[in-house]
């Protein structure tokens, strides 16, 4: 059953509510739909529903009214719907440690595909070219409980790239990062991208999100508060309040500048300010 | 110290009377020396995780370092005399060591094992009667605790089995990472759910470990550890965290998994490592050699 489909959307809520165990309600009445290529930032304080939302998105949890549709096509919750959604949606966990299962990096890279019941030469090419996009190669026989915060990271990354969805969620991954591999964590975000890969990252970090997302989701009380392109989000400085949110340090900057465009990056920023 | 201890009474228990009199005494306080010079290492497991995953013998297909090394362990409980077990024991110390395995490293990990062998050796030694015969007797009670020659020569032969058996286990895991055995054990057609469940342990260890490591410091920090009465209760209250947090983790691993498409047996890829002319002479030889020595020397 095909309904409403548009030519690029591949992920939709329409109206998903969803209940703690504890009887708390995480998601109210929520509707959002995703399009193909999209490099959404998903927004809001701890507890507003963001990480709800993405295993929700990714079939870990079922909705408990409303529906999910992958593709045009309604998800039941019946384990082959799941897998369907599941193989089209990757996700990457904040804590790499809740993720990576297996004794060394390239079996670990290998769990998902060889879920996906690919053949052995399948799963091998896949490892290899997550490893070769990853710059895992050197790594690939460690244990994982040998590798550094920022090199987990990447293997979890690998991990869901190899699976070769359509959409990859990414629950804080800059979470505890050093500077270093947040940026290196920012390249491969925009390796993945020019690769077609719609991308929807949960972060409490304005600033990567004004410079990074073509799009803002900003959750409250497990509500969809706002849904916009990052200009039109980060102007409402009452819903950023209300939100728990701050407006980008560029965005102030451009402000205090009197400067007509507020630039997304530093770079831009000393372009325009030559200007 | 206590192992050095158990060591050398043990050994002295195993030689006195069968060998001339300086020969139990010697070998006794030689192995206690050696015990107590290199004391048992805390986290082993974890070591021998790293020793195992670099060693040079790694690279060997793990179904034929599995099957050698179960094939030596069951030569080694067949054995009739002492020497067999005893020269493969030697052996598979000097081949871990080629390996890359100081023997420093390997006597330190021997310790534990060397801790109950002695304690056996030591139950099956001693024999309570009531008369005072054999090698030694010691009054106790109404009768006499003895070395007999039998249950003697029975204690040194059941001990260098075991000392064999070890040796061959240890080998192996100083040489193979566990997933990888148990990759062996799952071609075996060892129960999936038996399989599954030791790579979930496997990997849990290292992060139980380090969650707790982490709780414990943060409570040093705080002087949790003041006194012995406070001690106590710093640890209770560390390892019911430890309890709580591990329920947690493992529902969100359950869903890391679920999220990757699991659907309940737990598979990996891994890059065959296939049988080299080398290795597989080099174990022959060592299955032919055990072979030969029971056949030869009984």
């Amino acid at each position: 059953m095909i309904k409403g489909k548009k030519m690029d959307e591949i992920l939709r809520f329409e109206r998903v509510w969803y209940r703690y165990e504890e009887g708390r309600m995480a998601l109210t009445d929520f509707s959002v739909t995703v399009r193909a290529g999209e490099r959404i930032a998903v927004l809001g304080e701890n507890g507003a529903g963001k990480s709800t939302f993405f295993l929700l998105a990714n079939g870990v949890l079922r909705p408990e009214k409303g529906t999910v549709l992958w593709n045009g096509v309604p998800i039941g919750r019946d384990v082959k719907s799941l897998n369907a959604l599941r193989k089209g949606v990757g996700l990457v966990f904040q804590d790499p440690d809740v993720q990576i299962l297996a004794g060394t990096v390239a079996e670990e890279i290998s769990f998902g595909p060889v879920n996906l019941g690919l053949s052995l030469a399948q799963v091998s090419r896949r490892v290899e070219a997550a490893l070769d996009t990853f710059a895992l190669q050197p790594y690939r026989d460690r244990a994982p409980q040998s590798l550094s915060g920022g090199e987990k990271k990447r293997v979890t990354l690998a991990d869901a790239a190899a699976m070769d969805p359509q959409l990859l969620l990414l629950d804080e991954p800059a979470a505890s990062l050093d500077p270093v591999h947040a940026r290196q964590l920012e390249e491969y975000l925009a390796l993945l991208s020019r690769r077609g890969l719609a991308l929807m990252v949960a972060t409490h970090d304005v600033d990567f999100a004004w410079r990074w997302a073509d799009r803002v989701l900003v959750f409250h009380n497990g509500t969809l508060a706002a849904d916009g392109g990052p200009t039109q989000i980060f102007e409402q400085e009452e819903l950023l309040r209300r939100c728990g949110l701050e407006q980008p340090v560029l965005i102030r900057i451009a402000r205090i500048l009197g400067l007509k465009r507020a630039p997304r990056t530093v770079e831009e920023l000393e372009q325009e300010w030559r200007v | 110290m206590l192992t050095a201890l158990l060591a050398a009474v043990a050994v002295w228990s195993l030689l006195v009377g069968a060998f001339p009199a300086p020969v139990p005494v010697v070998t006794g306080g030689l192995l206690a020396v050696v015990l107590a010079l290199h004391r048992h290492e805390h986290g082993a497991v974890l070591h021998m995780d790293h020793l195992a995953r670099n060693s040079h013998w790694s690279k060997v297909n793990p179904m034929l370092k599995t099957m050698s090394c179960l094939l030596l362990l069951c030569l080694c409980l067949m054995a009739r005399t002492v020497w067999p077990p005893l020269s493969l024991a030697i052996v598979l110390a000097v081949l871990s060591r080629a390996g890359g395995v100081r023997f420093r490293t390997y006597q330190a990990l021997l310790a534990a094992p060397a801790a109950f062998l002695s304690v056996s050796a030591l139950a099956l030694v001693w024999t309570y009667s009531a008369s005072d015969s054999g090698w030694i007797s010691i009054r106790f009670g109404t009768g006499y605790l003895v070395i007999g020659a039998a249950a003697q020569a029975t204690a040194r032969l059941v001990t260098a089995r075991a000392l064999g058996a070890v040796s061959c286990l240890y080998f192996l895991s100083l040489s193979t990472p566990l997933p990888e055995v148990l990759e062996v054990l799952r071609r075996l057609h060892a129960p999936a759910v038996v399989v599954d469940l030791a790579l979930l342990i496997y990997r849990y260890i290292f992060l139980l470990l380090a969650t707790c490591e982490t709780m414990r410091d943060a409570a040093a920090s705080r002087l949790g550890f003041g006194g012995l009465r406070r001690s106590v209760r710093t640890t209770g209250i560390i390892y019911g965290n430890l309890l709580a947090r591990s329920f947690r983790r493992a529902q969100a691993c359950f869903d890391a998994m679920e999220s990757r498409c699991c659907t309940g047996s737990i598979r990996f890829w891994t890059r065959p490592k296939p049988v080299r002319p080398m290795h597989a002479a080099v174990l022959c030889l060592l299955v032919g050699g055990m072979v030969a020595a029971l056949v030869c020397g009984g």
